[in-house]
């Protein structure tokens, strides 16, 4: 039995698969608890008993977690203290100076992870080159171990100047200090990051050591937890990245999970691509209080390490050169607030009425007009059916939350309805516009997969707007992250800073940094006891001008290093360069970061085919309706029920697809087709 | 009387608004120079077709000014003339016209036509990192001249119908010391423009001129609108200040400057009448710059957050006459501008301080303390050319500390340049880089530290040039704090001399020579007895102060 398990901030999903009684076919299963916090993996086991299956029975196990990013959020880490090298404990603070709210006097930086009494300095010194200018003086530990227990530090996080391109120095002082101090938790820089810019070095280091506690402790009681139900394989963690790891390599450097839940939606999107031949996709995951979204082009997704947490447009937040796939977030989802400012112009969102009290229709206190309830309004939701039923929405509440904005834009409750969710729309296609026209991919080279509570309800005008040929509602749109996770291989990314000019290197150069790179890769998944047979690994390099600063990242040709595979790079970093920037330069090219993938490939379960269509769609048809379809105005239009189509059902809008926690919006005239697999497509004109 | 629904005409402001960003981010991601890429020394912007400001998108604060009035110069030269066409685009650096700042910065405009009409003009400026002139940086703390400052390029069409003039490009890249990254940034400029004028020429296609002419018009009256409401807010009546420059670079003579505020319902009009006359040095500033350096400060006295365009301004009225420090004529040298430049904005500061304390805080480090080291990279052979800024302190809020190693006002969304970079790149060792413990700030809200940044030059020829103003006068402070400590630069010389300047320009550096900047600590409030001693506690715990400042500075023995 196949098993995977999200641990998201409300609830704890788990999906698997089993083999249907009757049929013999797979069928994919799935069970949803509370979240359990601080005790997250009892939710986990809770989960599992209420799907009433054992742990002795899994085959594999794959897990994502929210802990990371919520020991950062919530401040609830490990007291947690620096050694840098002596003349810079201040780098964490000073950080990059910037002040991005740039009128406001009374600025304040972030403030940092480890106050200035816990920054410590040692004597030691590597210059750019790699070069060791000064050992380390590694009798002054002793004092400073001294000095930060008598403080009840309880780990310790190491950044040396140029550790990434040489970490003698850091390696030196960690053993002298695991020897000294051998319960406390200690991370050095280039055990989490090999890129330089040691502000952004030094934050990844002390924001990893500062949850390296609180997530260790948690993977082994989840792992004690498991082998006490009998499982005797080995868990696998989901990690930012899009790939899973296993449990001791997260646990020696956990903040590599800390966007584990929304990089597995994405991989599910390439994985379904990977079945069903979608390999240019744009998935959009719409929730409660955010949108997320990224851009998968030939059955890949961009990983970058630019990622921040708390990062606002005035707000510079916390680097983590970890990497993350590349995802656009933004404030909309299905509780984000419609208000006016003092200007009288209308927004909706970022505040979000979030699940409590939730939107206005959920009569639990909401006093504020939410997305959801202008849905509600525009009849696109049924008022019986929300939140899969449990609740009838309240729409007296709704319409005395829209009386403000009724009054002061004018025009009927309607009309605003439907203003608010052209906003809301117009957000999202901004969103969907960063990671696509933005970066130089034309949207209407993609389809677009939506998922989440909200993606099945927006996608199609979205797509419309966007000129976007198809939507694809994938089965289990509600479950879909953690249905990515059983299909995903487990991966590792290893990245180096190390400039080299391309252009004039030899092949001989380049092969030698790629090949070390591979051989620490192959080596570590031997002894992981991972089948070498299985591992795949792919080259990639962050180049640029010679002269720029920012790079691109472009994939590097496989095979043998030679002139013309030297000469092939440098023509996929102009085609990038152009697509990104409308430019080339004939100027050098320089490689800045090596970045290799390490994939083992995993046993993946085959994707279930829905029984046939019988009969015409409209069998399906559970009742009609009034919609609103803006431009098209108000449509009679029939409800389906989502789950009694089979596989090469068509009909044509309008119509509304409901399932228990979704719901597809069709307008007037566009085609829909259900895959042999379940999946919902529309053709978008 | 509006013909398109409020919604669309809201998603088109906010469209317009988002084109900034996108300029924005285009040309950091491109560009050759680290005081674009890193520092962000530059600025972007759309203007209507009469040069009203649409948006605009800032790594700097004090460039408010200087796209639209980049974009109304080039009207006024070609526009005239019937010499504007689609696939143009103009190049400026002209200070005093239009420019408003330094020859470094170079300006590029692109008119953008739909259906043969011209509907705006997108804009960028950004700080080349040489552009010739007798310093390598071009920016000198001594030039007399403008024409010791690098090559002076006054509004020339540089593309016209899409085909690149290569001759003036060949004046130009024979004039400067880094062609080869000059060119480049001067490219990603042009992409940057591009970007822009792509997405404007979309916007007109998809809603049509009117509803795109009617939400531009939506947006000003919007800008002008809110910030009304703030300015009523803002205490009515005259306001005065007054301050002293340190010295013209050449003399040793400090220059007075003043203010007169004053904010009546509908106007904020600041006068500097009687401020010191042009100087014989570079730190002259010009009328554009001076006009910029308002409208920064006007808009984080009403409102910080919304986006600036032409609307927000259109209350704020300048009063100076012709040839003071704050408005030079040509050919006055003006190649540290902003040291001046930030003048006008802290003297309307410091009249307003006492009346605004919930916007405005005591004073900073003030001067973007920039230095340029020029020399032989010790490993690569190659000429290196460094030119940074450097953070320093804020001074106090009126009710809490505020910040430590923060760049000043003039600068913003301003990234330090990476210790690890700058040793790769100019070969030079940096050595510390940490809040120093100099005195100064002390308060029952204590000033925001100074930092102090140790470069060691393992060259020869290196040469030093650098303007660390507020060097003899400090940031002021407010209600019985401490005035800050003051911004130096120091050069520490094998011999073990140690030499102070607060400007200086083309010193000869010898190889392990280490040059320290140390920068202030902002201004002090209220009386330091009064301070908490539990703050005092956790500030000597943190060695924000020494134990002899615990005694000195707040009477106290811990």
């Amino acid at each position: 039995m196949r098993v995977a398990t999200d641990v998201g901030g409300t609830f704890t999903d788990l999906v698997y698969y089993t083999n249907d009684k009757a049929t013999g076919r797979p069928e994919l299963r799935s069970a949803k608890v509370d979240t359990t916090p601080p005790g997250f993996e009892r939710g986990v086991m809770a989960a599992i008993a209420k799907a009433g299956i054992a742990p002795a029975d899994f085959a594999f196990f794959s897990h994502g977690t929210t802990i990371v990013i919520n020991a950062l959020l919530s401040r609830k880490g490990a007291k947690t203290a620096l050694i840098t090298t002596r003349g810079f404990r201040d780098v964490l603070e000073i950080a990059r100076g910037n002040r991005p709210d740039l009128f406001n006097f009374y600025f304040r930086k972030p403030p940092p992870f480890v106050a200035r009494s816990l920054r410590t300095e040692i004597t030691e010194r590597v210059d750019y080159q790699g070069r060791v200018l000064k050992e380390p003086a590694l009798d002054e530990l002793p004092a400073l171990v001294k000095q930060l227990s008598a403080e009840g530090v309880e780990s310790i996080a190491v950044c040396f100047l140029h550790a990434y391109i040489n970490p003698v120095n850091e390696q030196a002082v960690v053993a002298r200090l695991q020897q000294l101090w051998p319960t406390v938790s200690i991370i050095p820089s280039h055990e989490v990051t090999r890129e330089w810019r040691e502000y952004e070095r030094t934050s990844t280091t002390v924001l990893t050591a500062y949850v390296h506690p609180v997530a260790k402790r948690y993977l082994e009681k989840l792992r004690g937890e498991l082998e006490r139900g009998g499982f005797r394989g080995a868990p696998y963690i989901m990690q930012s990245y899009g790939g899973i790891e296993t449990l001791e390599a997260v646990a020696r450097n956990p903040i590599t999970m800390v966007e584990s839940g929304p990089a597995s939606g994405v991989l599910g999107a390439i994985a379904l691509g990977r079945v069903t031949g979608d390999h240019n996709v744009i998935a959009l995951d719409i929730g409660g209080t955010t949108a997320k979204c990224s851009l998968i082009d030939r059955g890949s997704a961009k990983v970058t390490t630019d990622y921040k947490i708390e990062w606002t447009r005035t707000n510079p937040g916390y680097p983590i050169k970890t990497p993350v796939i590349d995802i656009v977030e933004i404030g909309n989802g299905g509780g984000s607030i419609a208000w006016l400012d003092e200007g009288q112009r209308l927004h909706v969102g970022p505040q979000s009425a979030g699940a409590d009290p939730g939107p206005a229709a959920y009569g639990r206190g909401g006093t504020k007009p939410t997305t959801t309830d202008a849905q509600l309004v525009a009849g696109r939701i049924d008022p019986r059916n929300l939140l899969g039923g449990e609740i009838r929405a309240d729409m007296d509440n709704v319409k005395r939350a829209f009386e403000p904005l009724v009054k002061h834009l004018g025009g009927s409750l309607a009309e605003v309805a439907r203003g608010v969710i052209r906003i809301a729309d117009a957000n999202m296609v901004n969103a969907l516009k960063l990671v696509s026209i933005n970066r130089g991919y034309d949207p209407r080279e993609y389809s677009l997969l939506a998922y989440g509570g909200g993606g099945a309800m927006h996608a199609v005008a979205l797509a419309a707007e966007l000129q976007v040929p198809q939507v694809i509602i994938p089965v289990n749109s509600a479950v879909f992250s953690a249905w990515g996770m059983l299909l995903t291989d487990l991966r590792r990314d290893y990245l180096r800073t190390r400039v080299t000019p391309l252009t004039t290197s030899s092949p001989g150069a380049i092969a030698e940094v790629y090949d070390d790179m591979a051989n620490h890769a192959l080596a570590q998944f031997k002894a992981d006891g991972i089948d070498l047979q299985r591992v795949r690994l792919e080259r990639f390099a962050d180049m640029r001008y010679l002269g720029q600063e920012h790079t691109v990242k472009v994939r590097f040709p496989d095979g043998q290093f030679t002139k013309e595979s030297l000469a092939e790079a440098r023509a996929r970093f102009d085609e990038a360069h152009e697509r990104g920037y409308t430019y080339k330069l004939p100027h050098d090219v320089q490689i800045v970061n090596f970045h290799v993938v390490g994939y083992a490939l995993v046993d993946k379960p085959e994707l279930p085919k829905i029984p046939a269509a019988r009969g015409p769609a409209s069998t399906a048809i559970r009742s009609r309706r009034q919609v609103d379809f803006d431009q098209h105005g108000l449509v009679d239009t029939p409800i389906y029920d989502r789950l009694a189509l089979g596989s090469g059902a068509e009909l044509v809008g309008p119509a509304i697809l409901e399932e228990p926690a979704a719901t597809t919006v069709v307008p007037p005239g566009m085609k829909v087709l259900v895959d042999e697999y379940g999946n919902v497509r529309v053709k978008v004109s | 009387m509006s013909t398109t629904d409020p919604y669309t005409i809201e998603i088109i402001r906010s469209s317009l608004e988002a084109i900034g960003d996108e300029m924005f981010s285009a040309l950091q991601r491109t560009s050759m120079s680290p005081i674009i890429y890193e520092t962000l020394d530059f600025s972007v912007g759309v203007t209507d077709a009469s040069g009203d400001l649409i948006t605009q998108g800032n790594g700097t604060t004090v460039f408010l000014a200087m796209i639209d009035s980049l974009v109304r110069d080039i009207l006024a030269k070609f526009g005239s003339k019937g010499e504007i066409h689609p696939g143009d685009v103009f190049m400026s650096n002209d200070p005093y016209e239009g420019g408003g700042t330094h020859l470094s910065d170079f300006g590029l405009v692109s008119p953008v036509f739909h259906q043969n009409e011209l509907v705006a003009f997108v804009v960028n400026k950004a700080h080349w990192v040489d552009v010739g002139g007798k310093n390598p940086g071009s920016f000198s703390t001594n030039a007399t001249e403008i024409f010791q400052e690098g090559i002076q390029v006054p509004s020339v069409k540089i593309i016209a119908r899409g085909a690149v003039n290569e001759q003036i490009l060949e004046i130009i890249a024979a004039n400067i010391r880094l062609p080869k990254d000059s060119m480049g940034d001067f490219w990603a400029g042009v992409a940057a423009n591009r970007v822009g004028e792509r997405r404007i020429v979309e916007l007109f296609a998809k809603y049509g001129r009117d509803a795109v002419l009617e939400a531009k018009e939506q947006l000003l009256s919007y800008g002008e609108t809110m910030i009304q409401k703030d300015l009523a807010a803002l205490p009515k009546g005259v306001f005065t200040a007054e301050d002293w420059i340190d010295d013209d670079g050449i003399t040793s003579a400090p220059l007075r400057v003043q203010v007169k505020v004053t904010i009546t319902d509908d106007e904020f009009v600041a006068d500097f009448t009687g401020s010191a006359p042009q100087a014989q040095g570079p730190i002259n500033n010009s009328r554009t710059g001076l006009v910029s350096a308002v409208r920064m400060i006007f808009k984080a006295l009403t409102n910080p957050h919304i986006p600036a365009n032409a609307g927000c301004f259109r209350m704020v009225k300048v009063v100076c006459p012709d040839s003071t420090v704050f408005t030079a004529k040509r050919p006055a040298p003006v190649s540290t501008y902003w040291e001046t430049q930030m003048y006008a904005v802290d003297l309307i500061w410091k009249a307003l301080a006492p009346h605004v304390p919930q916007r405005l805080t005591a004073g900073h480090q003030l001067s973007v303390c920039a230095v340029i080291l020029a020399g032989t990279h010790a490993d690569t052979k190659e000429f290196a050319l460094l030119v940074c800024p450097l953070v320093g302190g804020w001074g106090a809020g009126i009710n809490q500390d505020v910040e430590s190693g923060q760049f000043s006002a003039a600068d913003g969304e301003t990234y330090n340049i990476p210790v690890e970079i700058t040793e790769a790149r100019y070969g030079v060792l940096v050595e510390q880089y940490a809040f120093h413990n100099e005195a100064g700030g002390a308060g029952e809200y204590r000033g925001g530290r100074g930092v102090v940044m140790d470069y060691r030059v393992r060259t020869d020829d290196f040469v030093l040039t650098g303007s660390f103003g507020r060097f003899k006068y400090p940031p002021w402070s407010m209600n019985g704090g401490q005035t800050g400590s003051p911004n130096m630069l120091q050069v520490l010389r094998t011999d073990g001399t140690t030499e102070t300047y607060g400007k200086i320009a083309g010193l000869p550096l010898r190889k392990g020579d280490v040059v320290r900047m140390i920068t202030a600590h902002g201004g002090g409030v209220g009386d330091p007895k009064k301070r908490p001693i539990e703050r005092i506690r956790e500030d000597l715990h943190n060695g924000f102060i020494t134990p002899a400042q615990v005694q000195s500075d707040y009477g106290l023995s811990l």
